[in-house]
């Protein structure tokens, strides 16, 4: 007690109240100093690392920069992105003022309603500019297809923006495939054997073969050119059809056995890896790692490369997985993040973005004269060819870790890829059931 | 005369609230980060959450569920078999590291400073190092294989392999935690039984057998318990390592748990998995703790 007889006297009442008080308009002063930082045109823009948003990154900032907006990008690793921005809009820390999605995130944004309703806000999502596939993402509801038990009669809203139109497409050694991009998986395996045979590769194809995420993003273009169709229209698992089957056992027997040897613990870095450096004859990829083709830096097959809509079965149907922005409620600074949207999806931005390198988002763009990167044009045959989103659930991130479990044993096992389909069915049926879907 | 009677109430009156609040501040703090948590934890894991809400109470459903779910029985069988094999690993490993350098020799000193050198490093980066060094396509172990004419060597994408090389992860990094703790308890142990045992003619290993594990037992089994409950929230190494995979081999209910949590979205049905993990870790060192009475000071 003695200790705190001693503390009395320097530390007196009025000492303490007056020390709380300028603490508290310290405090005060630094948050408004804070508020009216943050007016004018600064923009938090949070992103994952991928080298699909370098010409972003590299070119389309700067420009920004000119137009008056304060970018401050703030880059994560893919895996923690979601956590970290979801918990952002549900405690309103504001802390970012937009968001660059991966696109099967928008239905779990949306039904969470935590994201600005973007038409409100003055972006016109019916110009006839926008890819349709690609706008038609940005929709909570979806505006077509079915629509998970709760929203069925809600009124669609814009949330979100397509930011670069990826999607995958084909990338291929044209010494290998000398006559173009094989226009069929088997043309893709028997021409490939023949440039191992000639020494010029060592596998006709590398993809990702690690479970979740990776393997069923790999798997999914081959389910789909094999006319795989996921979910009815009641939200009924289909993907273990004659044909999805029929997709499994292709991808975890021919495909395996023609792709190294370790390709079930193969991830993006390392199929990235087997292409760049010279390795595998054929990828099927998103922009990330095709922009790297003609880098010497990052490639030692520069001039090798070439891109192609992917092969076909019955169909020539890629996966669609664009950045698309969103604006969280809690942006510190939302008009600033809405008027850099208008300016990013007009047409003179687009055209921009894609002579700097990156895949846009509107039609006209695909057509300047001189785009970045040879993938563009490609892209859009793609687009115009066949190319399909992942189904619009918020529950997708689930479904796509219980089949990836099953595909990549499948894949370990190197046969079974049909049988393990029944038994993701299952599964994900009775998870779908235990959320509501078939009430 | 009556102000001065006041201020002398007040005074005591003071006196006898200072303490309380100067106290104040820190109960709220420790109420703020360590109990309101907690609370929150164990509401949500007894709520159905979907989208990122609480939709209902559900009592204690989550937890029933959970022993229907295949997925938290094998990452639940998975964290067992990987926590009961690196610790058991680690202890042994730990214990031979610690009776070798009770010795003094020349440079025993810097031999003891560079086994915790593992320990030190922060486990995401030693991770990563494990993951050049088991990587199939450009690994170092698939390096030194080419080298001698041997094919890349397949070890994370093979279930039994995958894990054996994550416990072996986690055996660098641990086992200089395991010799520390073993090696200070050696130095604090009597000299005067192994003497006596010396001159009874007692050979080393019966020595180590009668008198050292005996006396040491206190100590091995608290450093076994703070051991297995670190193991058992095992997260970094995994997460970076293989992320539970191939298949379901490597996936810890630490992995589980934050897969269902954030990447699923099921607030609830993860709250009650952590609060189960953390029952189950509170039964083991409520074990431990009881097997160590029972053993006494020998």
């Amino acid at each position: 007690m003695s200790g705190f007889r001693s503390l009395r006297r320097p530390i007196g009442r009025r000492t303490v109240l007056q020390g709380g008080a300028s603490l508290a308009l310290a405090t005060a002063f630094a948050g408004s100093s804070r508020i009216a930082e943050a007016a004018g045109g600064k923009v938090i823009i949070g992103a994952f690392a991928d080298g699909g948003l370098t010409p972003f990154k590299e070119k389309i900032i700067p420009l920004a920069k000119t137009q008056g907006f304060d970018i401050q990008f703030l880059e994560d690793e893919y895996g923690v992105t979601l956590e970290k921005w979801f918990a952002d809009a549900k405690n309103a820390a504001g802390q970012y003022d937009l968001y660059l999605l991966d696109d099967p995130w928008v239905p779990q944004f949306g039904a969470a309603d935590l994201l600005e309703d973007l038409g409100a806000g003055g972006i016109d999502a019916g110009d006839s500019d926008w890819i349709k596939s690609l706008i038609d993402m940005g929709w909570w509801p979806p505006q077509e297809g079915p629509r998970v038990m709760g929203f069925e009669s809600a009124k669609p809203k814009l949330i979100c923006v397509p930011f670069v139109g990826d999607l995958q497409t084909l990338t291929y050694r044209n010494d290998v495939y000398t006559k173009g991009a094989p226009a069929t998986w088997d043309e893709l395996l028997e021409m490939g054997k023949a440039g191992v045979a000639a020494g010029k590769i060592k596998y006709p194809i590398v993809f990702r073969g690690v479970s979740g995420n990776p393997i069923v993003t790999s798997w999914y273009p081959i389910f789909l050119s094999f006319g795989g169709e996921f979910f009815d229209d009641k939200w009924k698992v289909a993907f273990n059809s004659a044909a999805g089957k029929a997709a499994a056992d292709f991808f975890v027997g021919p495909l395996k056995q023609n792709a190294p040897p370790g390709v079930v613990e193969f991830d993006s870095d390392q199929e990235g890896a087997a292409i760049l450096g010279g390795d595998a004859g054929a990828i099927i990829q998103y922009s990330g790692n095709a922009l790297k083709a003609d880098d010497p830096a990052q490639s030692k097959v520069v001039g090798k490369l070439d891109f192609g809509v992917v092969p076909k079965k019955e169909k020539a149907i890629a996966q669609i997985g664009i950045f698309i922005a969103g604006v969280p409620k809690s942006a510190p600074n939302k008009a600033n993040a809405i008027a850099f949207l208008k300016w990013y999806v007009s047409a003179a931005t687009q055209a921009k973005l894609a002579e700097a390198g990156s895949i846009p988002v509107k039609r006209t763009a695909f057509k300047v004269p001189k785009p970045g990167n040879r993938l563009i044009p490609v892209a859009l045959k793609q687009l115009d060819s066949g190319a399909l989103p992942r189904p619009r659930t918020p529950d997708w991130a689930k479904v796509e870790e219980l089949l990836g479990i099953e595909l990549n044993k499948a894949l370990q096992a190197g046969s079974g890829g049909g049988a393990a389909l029944d038994v993701a069915a299952q599964k994900v049926t009775e998870y779908l059931t235990q959320m509501g879907y078939y009430k | 005369m009556r102000s001065a009677r006041r201020a002398r109430l007040q005074g005591a009156g003071f006196d006898l609230a200072l303490p309380y609040l100067l106290l104040a501040p820190s109960v709220l703090i420790v109420l703020a980060i360590l109990i309101y948590p907690l609370w929150d934890g164990l509401r949500a894991s007894t709520q159905f959450w979907r989208y990122g809400k609480p939709l209902n109470d559900i009592g204690l459903d989550n937890y029933l569920a959970l022993w229907s779910d295949p997925q938290f029985i094998n990452s639940l069988w998975v964290t067992v078999r990987f926590v009961t094999l690196s610790v058991a690993i680690e202890t042994i490993l730990g214990l031979a590291l610690a009776l070798f350098c009770l010795r003094e020799f020349r440079g025993i000193r810097l031999l003891r400073t560079v086994l915790i050198v593992p320990m030190v490093i922060t486990p995401v980066v030693v991770a990563i190092v494990f993951r050049l060094i088991y990587a199939s396509d450009a690994g170092m172990l698939t390096a030194f294989s080419e080298a001698l004419g041997g094919t890349p060597v397949q070890i994370l994408g093979q279930p039994l392999r995958a894990f054996l090389a994550l416990v072996a992860l986690d055996v660098w990094e641990w086992t200089p935690l395991m010799f520390l703790i073993l090696l200070a308890g050696l130095q604090s142990l009597p000299s005067e039984p192994f003497e006596a045992a010396r001159v009874d003619g007692a050979g080393p290993w019966r020595t180590f057998v009668d008198h050292t594990l005996p006396m040491l037992r206190p100590v091995l089994a608290i450093a076994i318990v703070l051991r297995a409950i670190d193991a058992f929230g095992t997260f970094d190494q995994v997460f970076v390592l293989t992320r539970g995979g191939p298949g379901e081999a490597t996936r810890l209910l630490s992995i589980y748990g934050y897969d269902t949590a954030f990447k699923f979205q099921q607030t609830g049905f993860a709250a009650a998995m952590f609060v189960t993990m953390g029952l189950i870790m509170l039964a083991l060192a409520l074990a431990a703790v009881r097997l160590l009475r029972r053993a006494g000071p020998s």
